[in-house]
């Protein structure tokens, strides 16, 4: 059986509410993840959401499962730009960032 | 002695020379002073905001705020509510417009519930319904700016946020956000040592993706992955605006991109972009403030700019994985 979640938005359709993706994580996403079933997440009401609230809502579902939650989690009704937002969190909640390296430029400031 | 001077002109082109006449956390003595100029004060949102978190932090050290040369010229600083918020008294003419359509005045944000109220005044306060995109990437800045405050600064007073829309040939809306609390360099170097010792690199660091205070690692934290600066200071540009960010001893500034209205390019280490400046600053500001500058005019293709911000994020794995988009 599969659960789907309605993502919710606010009225121009925009998600950044942290503390509900946050609810929604560890109350419905994780538990039926850890139960290896399948689940569908349903943007149909968001048209933009803030890297944040995608990173609250499923990296530490990727994080613990791997590329298992992939198959298991199912991402409905997304525009373009929330495509690419959780595109961006997949890629580096599973491999991380390239590393950095700031601190020998500073020494040029004024 | 405690004091905030206000030039004639503070704002974001004026950042560096307001920080630079500015000791505004000196500790000996009862009073502070927040001094106008005498004749013309054009204040922006930067300084405004600014203002207000400083006035909240000399109040809780159990100092009372006098303004100086008060008079008519501080309108504006009144209709945007800075007197309310720095418990001083204003009585030159009427304060009160109805703000809808040009300004969302200074907001003092502490708790979620607070962050999404501002993000949804926004929309009718700035006049934006009819610019989705525009209003979608204002809202974005606003809110990842105000819940690094509240995650990551400590600061009591939590934060202070307040925005202008300015019409006309360059349409642009600014926004600020201040606040009086750990500073960058006090919440990042808690994971690494290099920001711990210099601020500047703290501001190099915080603007860069994936670094977060909250745990050295490649992953962030399952609450946070450090990349809200990077993105807000990612669409300051794509859209040909300002970026503002000050903490402590220093400060960086991103400049407008006039002539090319499509760069949507921002480079991954922001050290490394052309038309940058940073700072080192004699007394700094305790805390942090960041000003960003939006040119709505310029943000029609807001679904392009995220996808390429997904496609240059420097992700270590492979960039195509199977998805399963319904």
């Amino acid at each position: 059986m599969s659960t789907t979640i309605t993502l919710k938005a606010d009225s121009g359709g925009f998600a950044e509410n942290k503390d509900e993706a946050r609810m929604i994580r560890t109350t419905r996403l994780l538990p039926v993840l850890d139960r290896g079933e399948e689940i569908t997440l349903d943007f149909s009401e968001i048209r933009y959401a803030t890297q944040s609230y995608v990173h609250v809502l499923i990296n530490e579902a990727l994080v613990k499962h791997g590329e298992t939650a992939l198959h298991l989690i199912e991402f409905k009704n997304c525009s373009q730009q929330l495509r690419s937002v959780i595109e961006l969190v997949v890629d580096y909640s599973l491999d991380g960032f390239a590393p950095t390296a700031t601190s020998t430029k500073v020494s040029q400031s004024h | 002695m405690s004091r905030f001077i206000v030039p004639n002109c503070a704002g974001i082109h004026t950042a560096r020379s307001l920080m630079e006449i500015n000791r505004p956390f000196e500790d000996d003595t009862t009073t502070a002073i927040l001094q106008l100029h005498p004749r013309w004060a054009h204040m922006e949102p930067v300084a405004l905001a600014m203002a207000a978190a400083w006035g909240a932090w000399q109040r809780r050290h159990g100092r009372s705020i006098r303004v100086e040369n008060l008079g008519p010229n501080a309108n504006y600083a009144a209709r945007m509510h800075l007197f309310q918020h720095l418990g001083a008294a204003y009585a030159f003419g009427s304060a009160e417009h109805d703000e809808r359509g040009r300004f969302l005045p200074l907001t003092q944000v502490r708790t979620g519930d607070d962050v999404r109220g501002v993000i949804g005044d926004l929309a009718g306060l700035l006049y934006l319904e009819d610019e989705p995109d525009g209003l979608a990437a204002v809202k974005y800045c606003v809110s990842e700016l105000l819940r690094n405050v509240l995650e990551h600064s400590g600061s009591p007073d939590g934060a202070f946020v307040c925005a202008h829309r300015y019409t006309g040939k360059t349409p642009r809306v600014r926004v600020a956000v201040a606040d009086c609390g750990a500073g960058i360099a006090g919440h990042l170097g808690q994971a690494h040592w290099d920001a711990s010792i210099d601020d500047l690199v703290a501001l190099g660091l915080a603007m860069q993706l994936g670094i977060t205070g909250a745990v050295r690692g490649v992953y962030g934290t399952s609450n946070n992955a450090g990349a809200g600066l990077f993105f807000t200071r990612g669409i300051a540009k794509g859209t040909g605006g300002y970026f503002l960010l000050i903490s402590e001893r220093a400060g960086y500034r991103l400049r407008r991109w006039e002539q090319e209205p499509n760069v949507i390019t921002p480079y991954p280490d922001p050290f490394d972009e052309p038309r940058s400046d940073r700072w080192r600053f004699e007394a700094g500001w305790r805390g942090t403030v960041v000003g960003v500058e939006i040119r709505t005019d310029r943000i029609a293709d807001y679904q392009y700019f995220f996808q390429w911000m997904q496609k240059n994020a420097r992700v270590m794995g492979p960039s195509k994985r199977r998805i399963r988009f319904a």
